[in-house]
């Protein structure tokens, strides 16, 4: 009972976590570097649909608890999320010619641009958005299953959205120019594929998948103005446990890491979830440590497969 | 290559992983401070009765400053311009809500001085950010203790970055520094520091006695991983008679409490109580609320405020009751000064923006009633302006004319809008709480308490 309550909430964290990691993985892949203003960019996507939100109002109508504007709303954060990432990758990555370390210092630079616009737009209070709040779904209630219809909404949206990224990897034209790129860029550019062109549309991708992260995460819970920052390690230790620059990887290291997040709780109550035990039986690790528990895992994953669990062996 | 690669990222992570660890830990510190501040982020949280606090003691620090050696006459010692005072402000970094209110309070109370004036001359004050960091407020202190030579320091917000700069700045000089919203409970063990907001360890024995008489006798705690909610709890659970059955730190800035909350619900209590902050506690609330579980709520000052009310479904926590310092709300200056303080801003005053201010007419009466205008003897005068046996005044001109008639620092006994103020040897004021209830997704004064 209390086992299916936290799996669920395990799978809801574990939809956001996606959606930012496989952007990071991707733009690592492509651009060559591990960009720390991705989180930023998750708060940036989440503060323009709120902005969109507010502008469009609910435009009637609702799917699993939430008004059709909302999802006008998260497009609308997608988009900005990904045009503001394109124009740093315009203005400022590209006429950078700086190794990867260079690289990842500045995304840290620009991570604290983003967050100050933000905060001075905005203000440094938490803002939610206008969206009445729900309680948990009946019918599940008697599985000790605690969620909204938001959280399953949340789950859903973020499976469509990972299902389209694959189809767009594995089927476009695109998809296979990028996972060229991705292994060779020097090879791919000689084949003839415009690398530049591919790596915008990388960013396009990454962004906007991260924009509509820090939606959901803004929807899950608040916006503020380092909610996406506040996230970005476990981001980071999802995509690392996945293997960097591997796509599907994130995806897994993500599920992982935010269902061990959402898990922790367990230790302390073992006796009550494992058979054979007496019910008083519980580890002395209270949820605080969930983050530490994640990555005590995921050195543990990597003391034994150093390139991750969907990395290619070197 | 590529493996080289993923190790430099990998150890650039961690690196970078440390440094948000080390951030955190300074954050903790702040967030000491922040107890007293997290009203303050919440102007109209309060609803602007609760919010006023009365802090009663602005005045005392004496004890602080031992040694004479450095030298702090200000900019405006002999001099015919104004008196220069220091301020370290959260104006950025996590209590920046604090900070802006604060900035709001002493604005009002600069004018309030400057009406009157200090014997004919000004008061001015140079305002410095902390960032809400130990580091950032340490350096700021010494900038104005050092480079500008300010005898009188008003900081800062956060009880951990109080602390930070009271050790490494202040206490071996004779500077005096009054605490504007620090609420610690370490900060009574430093006499020389003085703080116009009191203890929290009054909150927490208040607390134990509100939930006893409401029948309760298990209890479910969480509070916020650092100094000030490790010791609200501490202080909570030695006043505490009945059982805890859950008594668990959570930490800041997480993206999830859902833990925490399916945890206290396990436990099995009926009455939850939360020493967190604002943003941390609309989370939960949010969470209690879409998990569908009952519980009384209670919950020390940092966890009211408009940020909780704004980001939590109507009738999510009616029934809870949270302590505040506060003022008595129909004290007449206390009325004045949210009057003048909607006028120019637009918004209600909260405790924290009144703390603040008194700090700063604290602050111009320890400098009229001096002699000179030094550390040394701004300790003689800090405490004296604002305690009993002077004439009780509520206003900063009739403490003015007391002075300016002749009177010495004892003879005026300020009352200020925040409370009698009246610092212990502690350096502590005396403590008065207020008792909200949520009633129809708002707080509602039920009742007073006297520390």
């Amino acid at each position: 009972m209390v086992l299916l309550d936290h799996i669920a909430s395990g799978l809801i964290y574990s939809s956001i976590i996606v959606l930012g990691s496989i952007g990071l993985s991707l733009i690592y892949s492509i651009a060559d570097f591990a960009n720390f203003a991705h989180g930023d960019t998750m708060t940036i996507g989440a503060y323009s649909s709120f902005v969109a939100f507010g502008a469009v109002g609910g435009l009637g109508g609702a799917v699993l608890g939430l008004p059709l504007g909302f999802f006008v709303a998260l497009l609308a954060g997608i988009a900005v999320a990904a045009v503001v990432a394109v124009l740093t990758e315009k203005v400022v990555y590209e006429g950078m010619d700086l190794d990867s370390i260079g690289m990842l210092i500045t995304s840290i630079g620009i991570a604290f641009v983003y967050r100050a616009v933000v905060q001075m737009w905005f203000g440094a209070d938490a803002v939610r958005y206008d969206i009445q709040a729900l309680r948990p779904i009946d019918w599940l209630l008697p599985y000790g299953i605690r969620v909204t219809q938001h959280d399953v909404a949340i789950v859903v949206s973020a499976a469509v959205l990972v299902t389209g990224l694959h189809v767009l990897l594995q089927y476009s034209d695109l998809g296979r120019k990028m996972r060229a790129m991705a292994d060779n860029p020097d090879l791919a550019r000689v084949s003839g594929i415009r690398t530049d062109r591919i790596k915008l549309w990388t960013w396009v991708i990454g962004a906007g998948l991260a924009g509509a992260g820090g939606v959901f995460l803004g929807l899950y819970n608040l916006l503020t103005p380092r909610m996406g920052f506040d996230l970005l390690l476990l981001i980071f230790a999802a995509v690392i446990l996945g293997g960097i620059g591997s796509v599907y990887g994130a995806m897994a290291g993500a599920l992982l890491i935010g269902m061990i997040h959402e898990l922790t709780p367990l230790l302390s109550q073992l006796g009550r979830v494992l058979p054979f035990l007496p019910e008083s039986f519980g580890l002395p690790i209270g949820n605080q440590y969930g983050s530490a528990i994640a990555f005590v895992i995921m050195v543990v994953v990597l003391l034994f497969r150093p390139q991750g669990i969907a990395g290619e062996a070197v | 290559m590529d493996d080289i690669d993923r190790r430099t990222l990998l150890k650039l992570t961690g690196g970078v992983g440390l440094a948000g660890l080390a951030g955190c830990v300074s954050t903790t510190d702040e967030g000491d401070g922040g107890d007293g501040g997290s009203d303050g982020g919440s102007d109209g949280g309060d609803g602007g009765d609760g919010g006023s606090d009365d802090g009663d003691g602005s005045d005392g620090g004496s004890d602080g400053g031992d040694s004479t050696a450095t030298e702090t006459a200000g900019g405006g010692d002999g001099g015919s311009g104004p008196y220069e005072i220091g301020m370290v402000d959260s104006l950025t970094g996590s209590l920046s809500a604090f900070g802006e209110r604060n900035q709001r309070g002493k604005e009002l109370a600069l004018e309030t001085v400057n009406e009157v004036g200090i014997d004919g001359r000004e008061l001015a004050i140079n305002v410095e950010d902390s960032g809400s960091e130990n580091q950032g407020g340490i350096s700021a202190a010494q900038k104005l203790v050092n480079q500008d030579g300010v005898p009188f320091l008003i900081g800062s917000v956060g009880s951990g970055v109080s602390l930070a700069i009271y050790e490494s700045v202040v206490q071996d000089t004779d500077v005096v520094q009054l605490s504007q919203n620090s609420t610690g409970l370490g900060l009574t063990d430093f006499p020389g520091l003085l703080r116009m907001s009191p203890t929290g360890r009054t909150q927490s024995t208040a607390l134990s006695n509100i939930i006893a008489d409401d029948g309760y006798d298990t209890v479910a705690v969480t509070y916020v991983n650092n100094n000030y909610g490790q010791s609200l709890a501490d202080a909570f659970v030695e006043a505490w008679d009945g059982e805890v059955a859950y008594n668990q730190p959570h930490d800041q800035d997480q993206q999830s409490y859902s833990g925490v909350v399916s945890e206290m619900n396990s436990s099995g209590a009926d009455a939850w109580l939360f020493v967190t902050y604002q943003a941390e506690f609309a989370t939960m609330v949010n969470e209690i609320y879409s998990s569908g579980y009952e519980a009384q709520l209670y919950g020390a000052d940092s966890v009211s405020g408009d940020d909780v009310l704004s980001n939590t479904p109507e009738g999510s926590m009616d029934g809870m009751k949270i302590v505040v310092p506060s003022a008595p709300v129909e004290q007449d200056n206390y009325t004045e000064f949210a009057t003048r303080f909607e006028e120019e801003f637009g918004d209600s005053p909260t405790s924290w923006s009144a703390y603040a201010y008194d700090c700063v007419v604290n602050a111009a009466l320890a400098i009229q009633a001096a002699d000179e205008f030094t550390g040394a003897a701004l300790q003689e005068t800090v405490r004296e302006v604002s305690r009993p046996e002077g004439e009780k005044v509520t206003t900063y001109e009739a403490a003015h004319d007391i002075l300016a008639d002749g009177g010495g620092p004892s003879d005026v006994d300020y009352q200020g809008v925040s409370g009698p103020i009246d610092f212990d040897e502690n350096g502590d004021p005396v403590g008065f709480l207020q008792i909200l209830t949520v009633e129809n997704h708002d707080y509602t004064g039920t009742g007073f308490i006297e520390s």
